[in-house]
């Protein structure tokens, strides 16, 4: 077990990293499916989100941080929470202005939908979508922070710290100076 | 089936309260979201209806009873707030790690107390510089006995 | 056209619109580049002025939107006479101030070694004053009154503790905000009040409606309250001198045109409601007068320049609360345009103080004096300033003499004689900041003092001689101020009479009360400083701290008693909740409530998975290793999901799926995060009293049990909601009737939870990553 740790690259094996290339766009399809079908079958914002986020979370494993992170728009993913968020107060706030209720969503009840191909044009698909890039921002961005204090960690103290294999003597030096505790 | 729900609520509830009032902050977390998937399961087990999928056109036809939509859609919510605020509390724990160099509530809670103590003694320069009587002592010596 | 017509319609909004950008894009100039953040304010400043005097010129006008309709709340404004002198003070004293600024502010940061930076956040928070000024003024409606109000006091807490290293600076801000805080909640229960009684939150609505009674005499005294504790009126003056703590324009704004003319502009505005009932004016006398001796006394003892300026605002401040007091319309518009005059005079005052502070060095009078060989521009200036306070001929001051002695012959000989004697003390007090300042022995020599800190004191000081000789302007502005609290025209013609009628009488009574008071001063010195001593040791102050310290005590005692551990507070959660539960549990009946529910055919895996989740539960509860804890928590996660999918709901299970190896990645980094020693260690804790760990979470499960079983035994009657839902999303242009409750029915809960999202992610941001966002 020792120098076991699936931290490398080179590690991960080329069927695993095979697969996570095959899997990646389906994977992001699915989610966007997900999210405009979400009016007519199961899913919706939330679970779209989610699978995206994880589908990209696979590169991470597959390709490590530094290969990931190369993927477009994947570093802004922290960003994406409060443009998602300014979305959702938009297409909330808007009716306001036009003298309906907060929340209001066009077109009406009864009136028709504008479709494109099978996809129904409707204000509550923007709210969706708001929704779908803060959950995905989120899930993303808190995966990549924990993951960059990983990192940190590691070359702070140096790789062979972490793991099982981690032994008392080197974690007394590195103690951090503040734990005022039992002093 | 009530009765079932009931008991497993309970025993779930139970269990992440049990892990709440430990002393390890990892099983604080962990027990936060025992008492969160408790809620859920009971929001859902509060549906009026139970049946089919809430998708229209219903399959057994427009009187056909479907599943209770408004209890999903709470639960939904709920998973969501449950994985954000763990995600919070985790990295919280982290930070207290490495500004305590422990996990262990009660080391972080004494050292809390020292931490007023010193405080205290910077903004009121006139009481006597004496650590071996305040409170964080005190509850030193409350807990060793 | 309608659109051209509405954006008329809207044009009221255009002062505030304008006051209400300055503060952001003051801020945002100073962070591009912290030197643009003064020009740029100042500008803003200008243009609010300026957008403020062609709104009124053009007839001012209402906009009147709604805000929150079902609770009565409306964004209602309107730029009436009240309002448009308010707003013009604040914006236009808020230009000089801050013109003044642009050169304190650097030798003020240069001194105390603070970089240049720091500039913005001044300008930022003095231009939120003055747009929350604005708004005050304008504002129709009680709440957003309210709003604006506490705007005030958030941006004066900011200024006042500009100096936020000085310890000093930062308690006498907390103290500003306690005491116009804490009172501006009794605001708030006034508004209420009214409201539950006429049902209208709007100030012109309740004029015409309300009756005096027990109703009007609370919330009137409440709103009152709030009114003169920000006008720094006795009992609450004592947060006034304190707040000089302030750089020295945040003084000479917030004494002029803003903080605390914002009570008196309150007084003005609710005015129609308090002149109902004779008992509210007569609080008001008296307050008034008790300010006017107070402030005036303990002004006639202070050293410190700032201080004696601070007692002086008290004092003034209670002439214009004895103006509302005395009633009747000189009272209404006398108050406006002693307002307006007093703004003048003491902004100028303060800025000399200021300019003088920084010349010198010295901010006593005992070590000053004779300046006026150094700065003759200033001397003169901030003399027509002097003279206008004390209200001499040929300044705006004598016609706010004028009026006053007027309002109180119209009440009887004695407030005459009243007025005479503060119009008296308000002579010696400004003689000796002025004489004090620039007569008697000086150096020689040119003073260097930049342009920046002494114009805007000598066009205050030509405003005030202006203001004395064409007193026109200011009058029609105070006659439409106090036409808009009177409700009615409230015709004022100030203008020198040469003749023996009363008031001239009176004004040539209060100068040679003035000069005998000044002379005399040997004979009352003593008496002075032992009324100052006795407030200092009796006064409302002591109150104050004796109530903050007891705060503290409480707050001490609770962090002892509960904060102190986690399960305390867990406990502290949990064990009310219990009691509550167990007490509602006694008091219902029972018998054939509870039921069990038939278990159908198909109800098999359900129940299997019911019990997996039950034991995976249990198994956390003795796992020591934490990756197995996850693991066993995620596996209980996971045939949760199953549940629900048995359940009919496809949502949850996919969405519980993916939240949970959401879960199980967070918890595995974490763990990786911590070193294995010190997992490991805390996994072989002493188990400590297990026992006891045991029993509690038994009886809270106990009650979880009761709790769950009761309420889902007793379902709605009808299951309404339910189809409701179902049948309503067609009309969404839906199918999936869980998607339809989250996007559209109950978006706005959807909305809080995605807010709870970004305030996570933040927060995990500021934990792991110092605040940087990935």
């Amino acid at each position: 077990m020792k120098n076991a740790p699936a931290r490398t690259p080179e590690i991960t094996s080329v069927l695993v990293r095979t697969i996570a290339k095959l899997l990646f766009l389906p994977i992001l399809v699915t989610a966007v499916a997900m999210l405009i079908k979400g009016y007519a079958q199961p899913g919706d914002g939330f679970s779209a989100g989610v699978v995206g986020a994880l589908g990209i979370l696979l590169q991470y494993l597959a390709f490590g941080r530094r290969t990931a992170e190369r993927l477009p728009l994947v570093g802004f993913a922290g960003k994406g929470v409060f443009a998602g968020l300014l979305i959702a107060l938009l297409v909330a706030a808007t009716p306001v202005f036009l003298g309906q209720p907060v929340f209001t969503h066009y077109p009406p009840a009864g009136a028709s939908v504008i479709y494109v191909g099978t996809i129904e044009l409707i204000t509550a698909l923007l709210f969706d979508t708001a929704v779908f890039l803060m959950v995905m921002g989120f899930v993303l961005g808190g995966v990549q922070m924990i993951a960059q204090t990983i990192a940190d960690e590691d070359e702070y103290r140096g790789p062979e710290a972490t793991g099982p294999e981690f032994d008392a003597s080197a974690g007394t030096d590195v103690e951090p100076s503040s734990g005022g505790g039992r002093r | 089936m009530i009765l079932a729900f009931s008991l497993a609520v309970a025993v779930v509830f139970g269990s992440g309260v049990f892990l709440v009032i430990q002393r390890d902050l990892l099983r604080v977390v962990v027990g936060i979201v025992l008492i969160s998937n408790s809620a859920s399961l009971f929001i859902v087990a509060a549906g009026l209806t139970r049946g089919a999928v809430p998708i229209v056109p219903l399959p057994g036809g427009d009187g056909a009873s479907a599943s209770d939509p408004l209890v999903q859609a709470m639960a939904l919510t709920a998973l969501i707030i449950t994985s954000s605020v763990t995600a919070l509390l985790l990295s919280l724990i982290y930070r207290l790690y490495v500004s305590h160099d422990t996990m262990d509530i009660e080391d972080i809670s004494v050292a809390e107390l020292r931490e007023a103590e010193a405080l205290e003694r910077k903004n009121r320069p006139e009481i006597e510089e004496n650590p071996e009587k305040g409170p964080a002592a005190e509850e030193l010596e409350e807990r060793s006995r | 056209m309608t659109a051209l017509s509405a954006a008329f319609s809207l044009a009221p909004l255009l002062p505030l619109l304008v006051a209400l950008l300055a503060a952001p894009a003051a801020m945002l100039a100073g962070t591009l580049k912290p030197r643009l953040a003064a020009p740029v304010g100042t500008a803003f400043a200008a243009l609010a002025f300026l957008a403020t005097a062609f709104t009124w010129y053009r007839g001012g006008g209402t906009v009147d939107l709604a805000w929150a309709p079902t609770w009565g709340m409306r964004f209602t404004i309107a730029l009436d006479g009240l309002a448009a002198l308010y707003a013009l003070l604040a914006t236009g004293i808020g230009f000089l101030v801050l013109a003044y600024s642009s050169r304190y502010l650097p030798l003020h940061l240069d001194q105390e070694g603070r970089p240049e930076a720091e500039g913005a956040r001044f300008y930022g928070f003095m231009l939120l004053f003055m747009g929350a000024m604005v708004g005050l003024a304008m504002a129709q409606d009680l709440v957003l009154l309210f709003v604006f109000w506490d705007l005030t006091a958030v941006a004066s807490y900011y200024l006042i503790a500009y100096d936020r290293h000085d310890p000093d600076a930062r308690a006498s801000a907390l103290m500003a905000l306690l005491v116009t805080g804490i009172t501006a909640v009794l605001l708030l229960i006034g508004a209420l009040t009214l409201y539950a009684t006429y049902g209208t939150l709007s100030v012109p609505d309740l004029a015409g409606s309300v009756e005096p009674g027990v109703t009007l005499t609370v919330a009137g005294l409440l709103i009152a309250c709030a009114a003169l504790a920000k006008s720094a009126q006795v009992p609450f003056h004592f947060w006034l001198p304190r707040a000089m703590a302030a750089p020295t324009p945040v003084s000479a704004y917030l004494h002029s045109a803003a903080m605390v003319a914002a009570g008196v502009l309150l007084l003005g505005r609710v005015y129609p409601l308090l002149e109902k009932s004779q008992f509210l004016l007569d609080v008001l006398l008296v307050v008034g007068l008790l300010s006017i001796s107070v402030g005036a006394i303990l002004a006639l003892t202070r050293d410190v320049l700032k201080q004696l300026l601070a007692y002086s605002t008290i004092s003034q401040y209670g002439y214009v609360v004895f103006l509302y007091g005395l009633g009747g319309e000189y009272g209404a518009a006398g108050a406006a345009f002693y307002v307006v005059s007093h703004a003048l005079a003491k902004c100028a005052l303060f800025l000399t103080a200021g300019a003088i502070t920084e010349e010198t060095g010295e901010d006593r009078l005992s070590r000053l004096g004779g300046l006026t060989k150094r700065l003759p521009l200033l001397a003169v200036a901030s003399g027509a300033a002097a003279a206008g306070l004390a209200a001499l001929p040929f300044t705006i001051g004598f016609f706010k003499d004028e009026l006053l002695f007027e309002a109180a012959l119209e009440r009887g000989g004695l407030f005459a004689a009243l007025s005479v004697l503060g119009a008296a003390l308000t002579i010696a007090y400004t003689w000796r900041f002025w004489g004090g300042l620039f007569l008697g022995e000086g150096r020689d020599g040119a003073g260097s003092l930049p342009a920046a800190l002494v114009w805007p004191v000598a066009v205050l000081g030509g405003l005030v001689l202006l203001g004395g000789l064409f007193v026109e302007p200011f009058a029609l502005l105070a006659e439409a101020a106090g036409a808009a609290s009177y409700g009615a025209p409230t015709p004022i013609e100030p203008a020198y009479h040469l003749d023996l009628r009363p008031t001239n009488l009176m004004a040539v009574g209060a100068f040679a009360l003035g000069i005998a008071i000044v002379a005399s001063r040997p004979l009352w010195e003593r008496g002075a400083l032992a009324v100052s001593r006795f407030g200092e040791v009796l006064g409302p102050e002591r109150l104050y701290e004796w109530g903050v310290d007891a705060l503290n005590r409480l707050s001490d005692y609770v962090h002892r008693a509960e904060v102190r551990d986690l399960r305390s507070r867990v406990a502290a959660i949990l064990l009310p909740a219990g009691v509550l539960v167990g007490a509602g549990i006694l008091v219902t009946p029972t018998v054939g409530a509870y039921r069990t529910g038939e278990v159908m055919r198909g109800d098999f895996p359900l129940l299997l998975a019911l019990v997996v989740v039950a034991v995976a539960a249990l198994t956390t509860t003795f796992t020591r290793r934490h990756v197995t804890l996850a693991l066993v928590l995620s596996g209980a996660g996971f045939v949760l999901a199953l549940v629900y999918a048995f359940l009919g709901a496809p949502e949850v299970t996919l969405v519980a799926v993916l939240v949970e190896t959401f879960l199980t990645l967070l918890f595995l980094g974490t763990s990786k995060l911590i070193p294995y020693k010190v997992l490991h260690d805390q996994a072989k804790l002493p188990l400590g009293n297990q026992w006891r760990r045991v029993f509690f979470s038994c009886l809270a499960s106990l009650f979880a049990f009761a709790v769950a079983w009761s309420a889902l035994s007793q379902p709605a009657a009808e299951n309404t909601v339910a189809e409701e839902h179902v049948r309503l999303a067609p009309d969404a242009h839906a199918q999936d009737t869980v998607s339809a409750i989250l996007a559209d029915f109950r978006a706005l809960d959807t909305l809080g939870e995605v807010t709870v999202v970004a305030l996570v992610i933040l927060g995990v941001a500021t934990l792991l990553n110092r605040g940087r966002l990935p």
